[in-house]
């Protein structure tokens, strides 16, 4: 097997595909495809029919454009306080936590052990107008007397950025983690200060992994619709929320099927101005 | 006549505790709801889809005292799904199969009066026709129960169990808030509201309380009502639109008032006694979480489930573990004898002139895209 | 904590007295930092374990009533949530391992290999990850219900597998863009064929990735609720079953299973790095 992967060099990312991409393409494209052809459909529950209905498209755009935007822009916020947050914490485990290093890696994911309403019930409890968090942010002046963290948009960015914390910390972590201390050493050797090792050395090798991270959390953020369901109020409500309404209130199946086109086109075309930012050859690895 | 219907079956549906066999009851039986030979037969197995923890469970044998009752009298085994968590997703899940006239391979499904898959199912014909000869035990159905919009002779469906919509407040933060109109406009509670998602719960409730009936709907009466919420969102009068999430802000006194379900706040009472609800002067809304028969479901088993848990003695067993408003006549008396508190308490057991004050939902505007549509975008999606 | 003992402390003696204040408030910054951002991650569950000895007095447990340790000892009291909690463990384990073992090789063709499709496959990865799991969830039950495949365990796996195998590619390409590639090329050197030096050299040092990658395909298995709704036909998972019973209230035994879930893992964690020392201390010994 070892040489005949030698010998045809050009088959081998093939056979490495195969599996995951008919996996995907079974579970994942199909489906999708089925989507697209619904997504351009007309009429009203159950008959709906196969029309080439673009202006789906053009509505889904003109109609809901505040959602739009504030989904892109919450996923945004979001993604960078959860790079803010992770960073350090990551390189506290990736340098100074030595042999711990999974058990730490464990607490960053073990908020999912918990369940999504559970632990979101336990931030309606801890958030609360009368909570402790609250009273202190009025007493220190941060918050006015009568002001609230819940039913704000501070609410459900934080809520994204708590709930999808583990997607940014964990590839960061990879990256971090993979670094060969000497470099650091002799980075300092040069008398380079901290800062400008950390700025020169670390900060560049850890590049990928601040990439996926944003990646991981920003994709997913921009279509979460379950934080400003519970954290926020209809000011905050993001696309998310209008395509679960969508399908399930309104039974408009082809609406919710031509804003998740939209949405996906909006996200990537996020990703390729980020890829511009940062460089494709970092995006696709 | 159905040639397979044989001298077992008629005698395993005596034991169901039919007592007379007439012919037309035979026919009916033997008819089913036009969903083919399945929906005809009585079986074994009784496939009964429900929501979560709404049913009686003993605790210390973790079995369920009705549903193994059902089994001894009848024979007839229960594959209890709790896999209704909300009617919209259940519906979701399960229209693929019921638009191509494909069975579910559910018996009975329950699903609420209040929300559309319900009116959905209906109108398209994706339900199968009860048979009441199996069931008379229907007698014992409230008067107020027996003739709702969406189904006026209960040919189709049956009430599994009730509730009522009104206000709930807090004492210690807020004076009584007995009117819509307080719980709108009292610049007190600014900011210390919340409504439910619901379009009938809280449509309802606006248009009892500008005087118009949420049993008829006119798109002025609609519009009226509409137009009010949006006023009090845009002020931030009502700080969110809610499912039973509102319980623990309520609570905990986060909200002051909140638009509410009654059988929430008989076990949020049990933790904070001060919280108080009551049916608006205007008037309440009551919902009912309803069985039916999907298509292909089994009709002469499901009807005789039906006739089983509408015996008043049945029904009581329920009620005391749910706790909602059971829809059979008898079980308040029932309940008297082991639990007099529990029958006392007008969350459960509302009085007469309590129930008259409570209405119910136009079917057909649960089912009206636009008013949907202009719901949804009111309270924000 | 081995923190003090982190390597570029070496290089003290030779800074003045200023700068080696300076490291020493930076160096317990860092872990005091560290500290407050897990206690930020911990809280949820600290409120959540907290409410496990809760003795509510209703069905609702949301208000402080008093100390009870009744629901740790009837925590099989609750109907169907011991199956539902099996199930997504099983779950989350099985496809957790084949997502990782699919992701983890696609991961290496894309970041290894330059060939025709590489593009769309790398856009393919992506893609699952920006779709709504709403029509996401709906989509792949008509795929179901058309090819008439009876939903229930397997299809809830499948989905799952669907849906982890991107977070796992992601994380295992952050690793291998930066790998070094001179150590495999010199066990090639040494006469090592791919399959051993894969085992040997390239496994071992993307172990951190794939072990992060399973890590979080494991969580999002276990935590998912949209998805798994549409797929799973009559089997309850335990996100499922808290929804569900969210409508009437979540019963104190929710707490006490999440609870057990953390701890549990906790504590397996705890004895691998206990075991893995001692044996380290061991082989020292008899060097």
């Amino acid at each position: 097997m070892g040489s005949f992967l030698h010998r045809h060099r050009g088959v081998a990312p093939y056979l490495l595909l195969a599996p995951g991409l008919a996996w995907l393409t079974l579970f994942f494209l199909l489906p999708l495809a089925f989507l697209g052809y619904q997504s351009l459909q007309s009429g009203s529950f159950p008959n709906y029919a196969f029309t080439w209905e673009f202006s789906n498209y053009a509505k889904a755009f003109t109609d809901f454009r505040p959602q739009l935007m504030r989904s892109l822009t919450y996923a945004g916020l979001a993604t960078a306080l959860a790079l803010l947050l992770a960073y350090p914490l990551v390189y506290w485990i990736a340098f100074r936590a030595g042999r711990w290093k999974n058990l730490f890696l464990l607490f960053i994911v073990a908020p999912f052990f918990v369940t999504y309403l559970i632990r979101t019930l336990a931030w309606l409890n801890i958030l609360a107008d009368e909570g402790p968090v609250v009273g202190v942010l009025r007493d220190v002046g941060l918050l006015a007397d009568d002001g609230r963290l819940l039913a704000t948009s501070i609410a459900v960015v934080a809520g994204i950025t708590y709930n999808f914390f583990a997607l940014m910390a964990l590839p960061i972590y990879v990256s971090l983690e993979q670094i060969d201390h000497r470099l650091l050493e002799a980075a300092k050797d040069l008398y380079a200060s901290p800062t400008q090792a950390f700025l020169r050395v670390t900060l560049p090798l850890s590049a990928p992994g601040i990439v996926a991270g944003t990646l991981l959390t920003f994709i997913p953020a921009a279509g979460d619709f379950i934080n400003a369901q519970l954290l926020g109020t209809p000011q905050q409500y993001m696309l998310g929320n209008v395509i679960q309404s969508r399908f399930l209130e309104l039974i408009d199946y082809p609406t919710a099927a031509a804003l998740s086109f939209v949405l996906m086109a909006t996200i990537l075309v996020a990703l390729l101005a980020y890829a511009r930012v940062v460089g494709s050859e970092k995006l696709t690895g | 006549m159905n040639p397979r219907m044989t001298r077992d079956q008629l005698l395993r549906r005596g034991a169901a505790g039919l007592t007379v066999l007439s012919l037309p009851t035979l026919l009916a039986a033997c008819g089913g709801g036009g969903g083919g030979e399945a929906s005809g037969e009585l079986k074994d197995v009784l496939n009964f889809a429900n929501w979560p923890l709404y049913i009686d469970i003993d605790e210390e044998t973790k079995e369920r005292p009705t549903l193994n009752k059902f089994t001894e009298e009848t024979g007839i085994k229960v594959n209890y799904f709790e896999e209704i968590n909300d009617n919209a997703t259940y519906f979701a899940k399960i229209q693929g199969p019921l638009s191509q006239g494909r069975g579910i391979d559910r018996d009975i499904i329950v699903l609420t009066d209040t929300e559309r898959p319900l009116n959905v199912i209906l109108e398209n014909g994706w339900a199968e026709k009860l048979d009441k000869s199996l069931i008379p035990n229907i007698e014992n159905l409230i008067p107020a129960q027996q003739s709702p919009p969406f189904d006026p002779d209960r040919e189709y469906t049956l009430p599994w169990q009730s509730g009522m919509t009104g206000i709930a407040w807090n004492p210690k933060l807020t004076e009584p808030v007995r009117s819509i109109s307080q719980l709108l406009d009292d610049p007190n509670l600014k900011g210390k509201v919340t409504m439910l998602s619901g379009f009938a719960d809280s449509v309802g409730l606006v248009m009892l309380d500008n005087g118009d009936d949420p049993s008829a709907f006119t798109d002025e009466s609609f519009q009226r009502a509409v137009d009010r919420v949006q006023a009090a969102v845009d002020s931030g009068q009502i700080r969110r639109f809610t499912g039973n999430d509102y319980a623990e802000p309520l609570s905990r006194g986060t909200i002051a008032a909140a638009v509410a379900w009654s059988g929430d706040i008989v076990q949020l009472k049990l933790d904070n006694p001060d919280l108080e609800f009551a049916i608006p002067e205007a008037g309440g809304m009551i919902w009912t979480d309803n069985m039916m028969i999907p298509l292909g479901g089994s009709v002469p088993t499901a009807s005789t489930f039906m006739n089983f848990v509408y015996d008043p003695v049945n029904m009581a067993a329920i009620a005391a573990y749910v706790n909602y408003i059971p829809p059979v006549a008898g079980v308040k008396e029932v309940i008297l004898e082991t639990d007099p508190e529990l029958a006392s308490n007008q969350l459960i057991f509302p009085d007469e002139e309590t129930l008259g004050r409570l209405h119910q939902i136009d079917a057909a505007a649960i089912g009206n895209e636009e008013y949907l549509a202009q719901w949804q975008s009111v309270i924000g999606a | 904590m081995s923190a003090t003992t982190a390597g570029p402390a070496v290089v003290t003696s030779r800074l003045g007295t200023g700068a080696r204040v300076w490291r020493f408030v930076k160096r317990h910054t860092l872990t005091a930092y560290a500290a407050l951002a897990f206690a930020y991650l911990m809280l949820p569950i600290a409120v959540v374990i907290l409410f496990s000895f809760n003795d509510p007095l209703g069905r609702f447990n949301y208000v402080w009533q008093g100390f009870t340790l009744d629901n740790w000892r009837n925590w099989d009291g609750v109907l169907g949530l011991r199956e539902a909690v099996t199930t997504s463990l099983e779950i989350a384990a099985l496809s957790t391992v084949v997502a990782t073992a699919l992701g983890t090789l696609m991961a290496m063709a894309i970041v290894r290999h330059h060939f025709r499709g590489r593009g769309t496959a790398n856009v393919l990865v992506f893609l699952p990850l920006a779709t709504p799991e709403i029509v996401l969830g709906a989509s792949l039950l008509s795929l179901f219900i058309t090819a008439q495949v009876a939903t229930g365990f397997w299809t809830i796996f499948v989905a799952h597998v669907m849906f982890i195998v991107s977070f796992v590619v992601v994380t295992v390409k952050a690793r291998l863009v930066g790998f070094d590639r001179h150590l495999e090329e010199a066990a090639m050197d040494l006469g090592a064929d791919e399959l051993t030096t894969f085992r040997k050299i390239t496994l071992p040092l993307l172990a951190p990735a794939i072990l992060a990658g399973a890590l979080l395909g494991f969580a999002i298995s276990i935590d998912d609720f949209v998805i798994t709704y549409f797929v799973a036909g009559p089997t309850q998972t335990f996100p499922l079953f808290v929804w569900g019973a969210a409508r009437v209230a979540v019963p104190p035994q929710v707490n006490v299973i999440a609870s057990a879930i953390f701890l549990i893992a906790v504590t397996i964690a705890v004895v691998n790095v206990i075991i893995a020392s001692l044996r380290a201390g061991r082989r020292q010994q008899g060097a």
